[in-house]
């Protein structure tokens, strides 16, 4: 523990550097702007910030993009409970009572409670991350390809059990994303796979333009023609002051909107956006009042969006510690890590620690930052909100060409890009979650190498995986919750993700 | 024209459903992928060689694909799934299409403000003030912004600038 406060010390001693306070704070006002911006989420905002981090250091560059993920997630929640417009996907059920609070007048409130609830669990996350991510590190010392393999399995299968509409689209998109990362050079045997002749390819698909194209892009397309935006309150501060018996209703779901939406963002998978669900399926379950669900209850807000800034948080534990990411958003976050030389994984920690305990502190930082953004300034936010779409889609459009652009100066990114928003226009309006192809396509290489490896070091002997004892485990585990994905289908009435609002999900 | 006719309660709607063409469509990309993978080596299942995983994941693709359109027989009709914003959509990859073409060959500056123009005067036909100050201001700014004072490369047009 004593090391822990001196480590954290040590943290501090870095965030509150001015450089990278200043840093903290562009990145939590642009996350903020990106998040109430229909079109462009948490995922494409930091894709396009990618090539911004060029020239900057490590830290700062892990600052400054984890500073717009979590801005993100408080800033989706203002367009959700203002205007019925969720900025991002995590904040989808955040409109439903959010938006009634609003129309009966209660902006203000359900503004501060979701600041106030994102606040904690972030904080909370913050907390879970630093005691977590060290004791993870050391054991994941003992992770060979086979406990490799095992766990990138799970995080498939439990994308499957627990995403947000059908588990067969939801695999078939993961299907899909590890096709498209299995263009490209096969590490193991030199051959070059689905290139096509393109030389960029040898390189396999990059994130960025896949995300910027399936996120970013296809939102474009889906929502352009829209007329022009409703008008829009502007809360002041005096309205923002929830009522006692708010407060009251609000403690129960922050605390477990946290808990809850840190333990999925763990697992891999979309997990801000399921946090978000489950949070709001279990509240109403719970609630002696269900029936004020949907029509302005303060704990459909309160837990859901203290939910979804847990799970953003608590997404970094397996990408420090373990060096895997567990969301699109964990990717770009290691990717813009590796242009300067550093892979996270169980060695980060020990030989990185001004990286590390610096990263740690800066979101306790961003934290602060975030809650004064959110309540005092939640009306100079709003105005952005007044600017007409037909202005803002076009140069949204355009800040995605420029970003998908400057990542490797490659026109060919960017033809990816529109290709990828066609795509993944299509699909969504045959309602298929894509965010599974974006893991897909950054776990197909890490899963092909490990599987291979393991057969490598047990001469082609299958039986590696359950004679080890963590994969074992991890493969047990797997296989139960195989069933448990199955069981819906079979047992039709015995679904949980139907009682919690999973199925409910576009 | 005549209004269509409500269905019946409890009638079955004939027709193609969204599963079931999404469904066949993911058993034909994996088919394709199978086809297309076949030039790479497969290997053993104790070695597997690089053709082993891109067979892998085309017959999962396959396999999910198929059970999606199995179980699909429920979802919407294909001829009742909205497409309002079809047509603009397609304007808009069309014009960002002509953008990526244009980039490397009249350089960033150049290529935005014609995308704007297109975009603003075109598609949602703005008023020619707010369309010329929007593409100036935009391309100008976001190169300053990015180029000069980032260091981010950004392509020149052949002219110089």
């Amino acid at each position: 523990m004593v090391e822990t406060l001196q480590n954290l010390l040590l943290g501090f001693s870095v965030a509150l550097n001015p450089s990278v306070l200043v840093y903290a704070f562009a990145g939590c006002v642009i996350g903020t702007l990106v998040g109430m911006l229909p079109g462009l989420g948490p995922l494409a905002g930091i894709s396009l910030l990618l090539p911004v981090t060029f020239g900057l250091n490590p830290i700062i560059s892990i600052v400054l993009l984890s500073g717009v993920y979590y801005g993100a997630m408080y800033g989706g929640s203002t367009t959700s409970i203002l205007m019925r417009i969720p900025g991002e996907a995590a904040s989808v059920i955040t409109c439903v009572d959010g938006y009634a609070m609003t129309q009966r007048g209660r902006a203000g409130p359900a503004l501060a409670i979701a600041a106030i609830g994102s606040f904690v669990a972030g904080t909370f996350g913050v907390i879970g991350l630093m005691l977590l991510a060290p004791t993870l590190a050391s054991f994941a010392l003992r992770f060979g390809p086979p406990e490799y393999t095992a766990l990138l399995m799970i995080g498939f299968l439990v994308l499957a059990y627990m995403s947000g509409g059908s588990m067969l689209k939801t695999l078939a998109m993961a299907i899909f994303g590890l096709v498209l990362g299995m263009i490209g050079i096969d590490t193991m045997s030199g051959y070059t796979r689905f290139s096509y002749g393109l030389v960029e390819l040898g390189d396999g698909v990059g994130i960025v333009p896949v995300a910027v194209g399936l996120f970013g892009v296809s939102e474009i397309l889906l929502t352009a023609g829209q007329p022009m935006p409703p008008k829009v309150q502007k809360p002041t501060l005096r309205q923002l002051i929830p009522s006692r018996e708010e407060f009251r209703l609000s403690v129960g779901p922050i605390a477990r909107g946290s808990l809850l939406g840190f333990m999925i963002g763990i697992i891999p998978g979309s997990a801000h956006i399921i946090s978000s669900f489950v949070s709001y399926g279990i509240e109403r379950r719970i609630s002696k009042h269900p029936e004020r669900f949907g029509n302005g209850a303060i704990e459909g807000v309160a837990g859901p969006e203290s939910a979804n800034n847990a799970a953003a948080t608590g997404a970094f534990i397996p990408m420090m510690a373990l060096g895997i990411p567990t969301s699109p958003v964990m990717a770009v976050m290691i990717a813009a890590l590796m242009l300067h030389g550093i892979s996270p994984g169980p060695m980060l920690i020990s030989q990185e620690p001004e990286l590390f305990w610096g990263f740690v502190a800066s979101m306790y930082v961003g934290n602060v930052v975030l809650l004064i953004l959110n309540l005092p300034m939640v009306g100079l936010f709003v105005n952005l909100l007044r600017v007409p779409y037909s202005f803002l889609y076009p140069c949204v459009l355009c800040f995605c060409i420029l970003g998908t652009y400057s990542v490797n100066s490659s026109t060919l990114d960017v033809w990816i890009m529109l290709v990828m928003g066609g795509i993944g226009y299509v699909f969504r309006k045959f309602d298929y979650d894509l965010a599974p192809v974006a893991l897909g396509l950054i776990l197909a290489p890490m899963l092909e190498l490990s599987l291979r490896q393991s057969l490598a070091m047990s001469a082609g002997d299958y039986t590696i995986f359950v004679t080890r004892p963590i994969s074992l485990t991890l493969f047990v585990l797997g296989v139960i919750l195989f069933l448990l994905s199955i069981k819906p289908l079979i047992f039709k009435g015995k679904n949980w993700r139907a009682k919690v609002g999973l199925d409910a999900q576009g | 024209m005549t209004a269509a006719r409500a269905p019946e309660p409890g009638s079955v709607q004939r027709g193609l459903r969204s599963d079931r063409v999404s469904g066949i469509f993911l058993v034909l990309l994996g088919l394709f992928i199978a086809w297309d993978g076949r030039v790479y080596p497969l290997g053993t299942l104790a070695e597997p060689g690089p053709g082993y995983m891109p067979m892998l994941v085309a017959v999962f693709l396959v396999v999910t694909g198929a059970l999606i359109a199995a179980f699909g027989g429920k979802s919407e009709l294909l001829s009742a799934m909205p497409w309002p914003e079809a047509r603009r959509a397609l304007l808009i990859l069309i014009i960002s299409a002509a953008g990526a073409f244009a980039l490397e060959r009249i350089g960033y500056r150049l290529t935005m403000i014609a995308l704007l123009i297109l975009f603003l005067g075109v598609v949602e036909r703005r008023s020619p003030f707010a369309v010329v100050a929007v593409s100036l201001g935009f391309s100008f700014i976001s190169y300053y912004v990015f180029a000069t004072l980032l260091l981010v490369q950004l392509p020149l047009s052949p002219w110089g600038f």
